[in-house]
Order: structure tokens, then C-alpha cells, then sequence
């Protein structure tokens, strides 16, 4: 896998944490299944962590999508950018470097990420 | 939503080797036979859950959990440890049993803490049932769970 497209898959996560970490509504969720979720901080300095990991041109990229979106990478199920659930071009959704070369979505500029199955 | 049915014995290991926290998810990550970097970036998001909260819930009990790219459905995987992993539950005791579920980020949002909640009730009862010992086999383990949800 491409090394940068790693950190960027890592970062997705950490996002997708501290947005359930903030939301009342899951928090409180959580909260009566017995999980606390309190150390918000340390979280954040992993994210910190993995964004000066990427290189100065992919961090640009990364800064605009996660203002724009709040996201960064969509995966690609069925040749279908879950960013926008706009099709990827054939010849993209079938090159045999996916994954090895960082692809975005020509619509939506989302990092594509295709998941294994 | 029934345990018994999202339970697959390749993803259960009654016998779990790991004597750390970091080992432990690990140990647990290889039961979704996963390619190596998608393996590696779950432990890590794991691990960050962890920073944020243990998911110990007590008596002996784990669910780590988090939604991750990595997994393109909701997956389940169980492991027992006979001496118990140190893993700062809120009740300072070792974890014996350890329920690790992993979501997309993307599909149905409700999918996943159905899942959760369906472990973590199922995982109460577990936890003061003494059969869970004496369980020799995932087959066993699932029996098991089904007779709970009777
Ligand atoms: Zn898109």
C-alpha cells in the first residue's frame, strides 16, 4: 500500500473517533454501554502525529477535503466513490496499482481507498 | 440481531497468547485475516480508542471497537485468555474475554451499535457464567452464546 495513502487511512479513523468522541448523541450511547470516552487530547495529538507525517503537497490536499467534507479518503465499493457515489473512471477502478499509487476522486477529490473485500 | 449469528468460529480463539494490551489487539486483528498494512492501521486506530477511553467494561470483560476504512463490513472476533491481560478496566481486574468489533465508516450508522449493544448485553451474562472456562472449542463458544439468547 502506498505509505502516504496509510497515514491517510489512519488519520480517516482518528477522524472518524473524534467525531464520535464529540457527538452528544453516540457518546451518550456508548456512555450506557458501559464505554467512556474522555481523553479527547490524547487523540488529538495523535492526529497532530500523523499529519506531519504527510508531505507538504498531500497535506494541502488533506487540509481542503477535511474542511470541505470533514473527511479525507472515501472507499471505493463496486467502482463507486462512497465520497460522492459518483462512479470512478473504469480504467482507474481497474488499474493494478490501486492502493500503490494515491488516486483522488475526479469529482470530489476525496483520496480513494479500495477496501479488501 | 443475534450474537450467535454474526459469530464465526475462524474468528474465535480460546487460547489467546498475548500477555499486553498492544499484543492482545493484535492477536485479536489476525482472526480478520486482513492484508498486512490494512492489519497494521486497525491496531493503531484501536490503540488510539484505547487512549480514549479503555473499553474494559469490567468483571474480567473487553469490547475494543471502532469503525475503520480497513473493513468493508461489520466483523466480530472473540478471544479467551486463560491468565488474563492487564487492559485498565475501570474495575482494575485482568480481562479474561475479549469481544473486538470493527465497522465501516460508511452503511447503515445504526448497524454498528446494534452490534455493540448486542455484545456488550450478551457479554454481562457471559461474564458471571462459568461454562465460558470450560469451552473447548469456538463451535462450543457459539453453543454457548445461543444458549444465552434463548
Ligand atoms: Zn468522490
Amino acid at each position: 500500500m502506498n505509505p502516504q495513502l496509510q497515514i491517510l487511512i489512519a488519520l480517516q479513523d482518528i477522524l472518524s473517533l473524534i467525531r464520535e468522541a464529540k457527538d452528544p448523541s453516540q457518546k451518550r450511547a456508548l456512555g450506557r454501554m458501559g464505554f467512556k470516552m474522555t481523553n479527547l487530547e490524547a487523540l488529538e495529538q495523535t492526529r497532530e502525529n500523523l499529519e506531519d507525517q504527510l508531505s507538504p503537497a498531500i497535506r494541502s490536499q488533506y487540509a481542503r477535503a477535511k474542511k470541505r467534507y470533514g473527511r479525507i479518503v472515501a472507499p471505493v465499493i463496486n467502482g463507486i466513490c462512497y465520497g460522492c457515489f459518483v462512479k470512478i473512471p473504469s480504467a482507474i477502478d481497474t488499474a493494478e496499482d490501486r492502493n500503490q499509487t494515491l488516486y483522488r476522486c475526479e469529482n470530489c477529490g476525496m483520496f480513494l481507498f479500495w477496501v479488501e473485500k | 440481531m443475534k450474537l450467535s449469528e454474526i459469530l464465526a468460529p475462524r474468528r474465535i480463539a480460546l487460547d489467546l497468547k498475548a500477555k499486553t494490551k498492544d499484543e492482545v489487539l493484535e492477536e485479536l486483528v489476525r482472526l480478520l485475516r486482513l492484508s498486512s498494512p490494512a492489519r497494521k492501521t486497525l491496531v493503531k486506530t484501536l490503540l488510539a480508542r484505547e487512549e480514549l477511553g479503555s473499553t474494559g467494561v469490567g468483571n474480567g470483560v473487553a469490547i475494543p471497537h471502532c469503525r475503520s476504512l480497513v473493513v468493508s463490513k461489520v466483523l466480530v472476533a472473540v478471544g479467551r485468555s486463560k491468565r488474563g491481560i492487564s487492559f485498565k478496566s475501570p474495575d482494575g481486574k485482568r480481562v479474561f474475554l475479549f469481544f473486538l468489533i470493527v465497522a465501516p465508516p460508511v452503511g447503515d450508522p445504526g448497524e454498528y451499535l446494534v452490534v455493540l449493544g448486542t455484545v456488550a448485553q450478551a457479554a454481562k451474562i457471559l461474564a458471571k457464567d462459568r461454562r465460558i472456562k470450560k469451552v473447548k472449542t469456538p463451535r462450543e463458544f457459539i453453543k454457548l452464546i445461543k444458549e444465552i439468547e434463548k
